[in-house]
């Protein structure tokens, strides 16, 4: 079940193996496609969906789903930028993204998990709850042309590495660390695959379930947090379209829709795919309209190919034959 | 059960009597319904009305939906026509439920008309417009020229490929392109969506596929703090303008900051006394011209009988040295 997350699997072969057509299909079809300041602004792109995709990939594996994401990201931005604007100490206004967040994932796990509510169903409903309350602290005006501490703050670069990318790694491997070392990462897909057989067999479901959608709140914050370093801006719209690229990422990455499979790798790879797929389409001159037909269709081909080959079976959607 | 109800009922009939009885507005006042309260664009329209109903000696009532709700604003609307008001504007959040609302206003001797947002079919007195599309379109890509020349690549940033208002401002940039500036190559817009990071993902994929570009036009207002941010991360201010339909207060640091030449819109004040100085003609029976002079207006009206419209005028452009008279 938890098989080979360090070495790469078959879906994450696969996904590899698209990512590297679609370098090299860029490399060869744009000049400008392989340039530093290019592959940049790729690596800034993926800054956000790579954070809040690693929380949708524990929900996705412990079988729940949080569509309520970008909302979420949405109103930890409001805080940070007010934070911001009110010329706070650049490090406190950072690490109050993720309190932010932190404090949502609390209130969506009470929602979802004591209130025994169908985690579509309640986050469907907390996403118009978030929505709103987006537009009524932002009152119509947005947050625009914040101040660029934060943003001088978090493009530095340690050895040449970013900021943003040692906060990734750090994420990844932390949670990575918790799905492997501890209890935590089996009680997770034990869940998925049939949370009644886990609650019978010991495992304390509400306490996991709440821990993961606290773990994908805090994650969510602290994508806002880079959100508002990178675009100094908090839109009335923002993070609308996130929770379905997050969901499509992970499932790309090989995560379960439905639980009991989980591949973080994957998830990186998903996230990259796409955002690649985004950026080189356009730079060959594929009006962004078709972007969103080429990622769906990308999805649907990975999954029939795997049907094809056998390795993506009905059994796998646990569809039972009683 | 049904005892308390009635109670309920009578009372809130009395309360209801008791305080259209206290709203009881007389025939010299004009209403307008935005379509949502709280917001600085209507807002500045409030602020436009108030200086028109002074100036001009009229009353003036503003009272809107908290959300853009068309059902609630009808509501209001039909409390306004049974206070007995003169005349009612409205920014009409859904054109084909209007109709039988202004027939009603008719039978009680009540002026409608439409502001901001119309409702044509509606059988509204006329519809007083911010701008044409046209004006809109062709005002963006002269700003532009302007300020990167004729020969110049310009690349556009757009909302959602359905926005038929976003599709009709771009389809009279291209025209203005082709009709006048032969050489300005206009790149195919691309659409970002609803969302500022989209749009700044795709300007700076625009500006990497097109090293040559001198010009990126956000048309949502959404993507022009996208477009500015892109072109400020990429160290090209100066070498790029950024341009876009979007208010001062959204557009003003990226104003000043450069990332953005130049910002085309219109001004919700103006329109805001231009609406309530047209209900005042409605109240006192004058008809409009086919040009109109506003008392309180810097500038000719001019009135479409045909279609119905009365126009405000050209678009207004934002620039980092005007954007500070203006809040919205």
């Amino acid at each position: 079940m938890m098989r080979a997350i360090p070495s790469l699997n078959g879906r994450e072969l696969t996904l590899a193996g698209a990512l590297l057509a679609a370098l090299l299909i860029f490399f060869a079809a744009s000049p400008y496609f392989a340039t530093a300041d290019n592959l940049a602004t790729v690596v800034r792109n993926c800054v956000e969906l790579l954070l809040v995709g690693l929380g949708m990939t524990l929900l996705l594996a412990m079988g729940a789903i949080d569509i309520s994401v970008g909302m979420a990201m949405g109103l930890a931005a409001i805080v940070v930028g007010r934070l911001l604007a009110a010329d706070m100490n650049p490090a406190l206004v950072a690490i109050s993204g993720p309190i932010v967040g932190g404090l949502l994932g609390l209130f969506t796990a009470t929602i979802v998990v004591i209130g025994r509510i169908p985690a579509i169903v309640g986050t469907l409903g907390l996403l118009g709850f978030y929505r709103a309350a987006i537009f009524l602290s932002l009152g119509g005006e947005w947050l625009s042309g914040l101040p660029t501490r934060l943003t001088t703050m978090l493009s530095a670069s340690a050895g040449g590495v970013p900021v943003s990318v040692i906060v990734i790694l750090a994420a990844y491997l932390v949670v990575w660390l918790a799905i492997r070392r501890t209890p935590y990462g089996p009680h997770l897909l034990a869940i998925g695959n049939d949370e009644e057989r886990a609650r019978l067999s010991g495992v304390a479901v509400t306490r996991v379930r709440f821990a993961t959608f606290v773990i994908s709140g805090l994650l969510c914050g602290l994508a806002a947090t880079f959100y508002v370093s990178t675009y100094r801006n908090v839109e009335m719209t923002i993070g609308s379209s996130l929770a379905l690229d997050a969901i499509a990422a992970v499932v790309l990455g090989g995560t379960s829709v439905l639980g009991g499979r989980c591949s973080l790798i994957g998830t990186v790879l998903g996230v990259v795919l796409l955002r690649v797929l985004q950026n080189g389409l356009l730079l060959i001159g594929v009006p962004s309209l078709w972007q969103t037909v080429v990622t769906g269709a990308l999805l649907l081909v990975i999954l029939a190919a795997e049907v094809a080959s056998g390795r993506f079976s009905l059994q796998s959607l646990r569809w039972r034959t009683y | 059960m049904l005892k308390s109800l009635k109670l309920v009922l009578a009372a809130a009939t009395m309360l209801g009597a008791a305080s259209g009885a206290a709203f009881a507005a007389d025939k010299n006042t004009v209403a307008f319904v935005p379509q949502i309260v709280g917001i600085p664009y209507f807002n500045a329209m409030e602020a436009g009305g108030k200086r028109a109903a002074a100036a001009l000696g009229v009353g003036f009532i503003y009272s809107g939906p908290v959300d853009t709700n068309p059902v609630d604003q009808l509501q209001i609307v039909q409390n306004l026509i049974d206070q007995g008001v003169g005349a009612v504007s409205v920014s009409v959040l859904d054109a084909s439920s209007l109709a039988p609302v202004v027939a009603d206003a008719k039978k009680k001797g009540v002026k409608i008309f439409t502001s901001d947002s119309d409702a044509p079919d509606s059988g509204r007195a006329f519809y007083v417009a911010q701008a044409t599309d046209e004006g809109l379109g062709f005002t963006i890509i002269d700003e532009m020229v302007k300020r990167v020349g004729d020969h110049a690549k310009i690349g556009i940033v757009s909302g959602e490929a359905t926005a038929s208002n976003l599709n009709a401002w771009i389809g009279f940039m291209q025209k203005r392109v082709k009709d006048k500036y032969p050489n300005v190559t206009l790149l195919a817009p691309q659409f970002a969506g609803g969302t500022a990071q989209r749009a700044a993902q795709i300007a700076a994929d625009l500006m990497a596929a097109n090293p040559d570009i001198k010009g990126i036009l956000a048309v949502a207002s959404t993507t022009c703090p996208g477009v500015a941010q892109a072109i400020e991360t990429a160290g090209k201010i100066g070498s790029v303008v950024g341009a876009g339909y979007c208010s001062p207060n959204t557009a003003r640091s990226y104003l000043k900051s450069k990332a953005l030449g130049f910002t085309v819109l219109w001004d919700p004040e103006e329109l805001g006394y231009l609406t309530v100085w047209a209900g005042k003609q409605l109240i006192d029976g004058k008809a409009l011209s086919a040009t109109n002079t506003v008392q309180g207006l810097n500038h000719p009206v001019t009135y479409d009988a045909k279609t119905g419209v009365l126009l405000l005028g050209e678009p207004a452009v934002f620039t980092a040295e005007n954007v500070d008279k203006f809040n919205f």
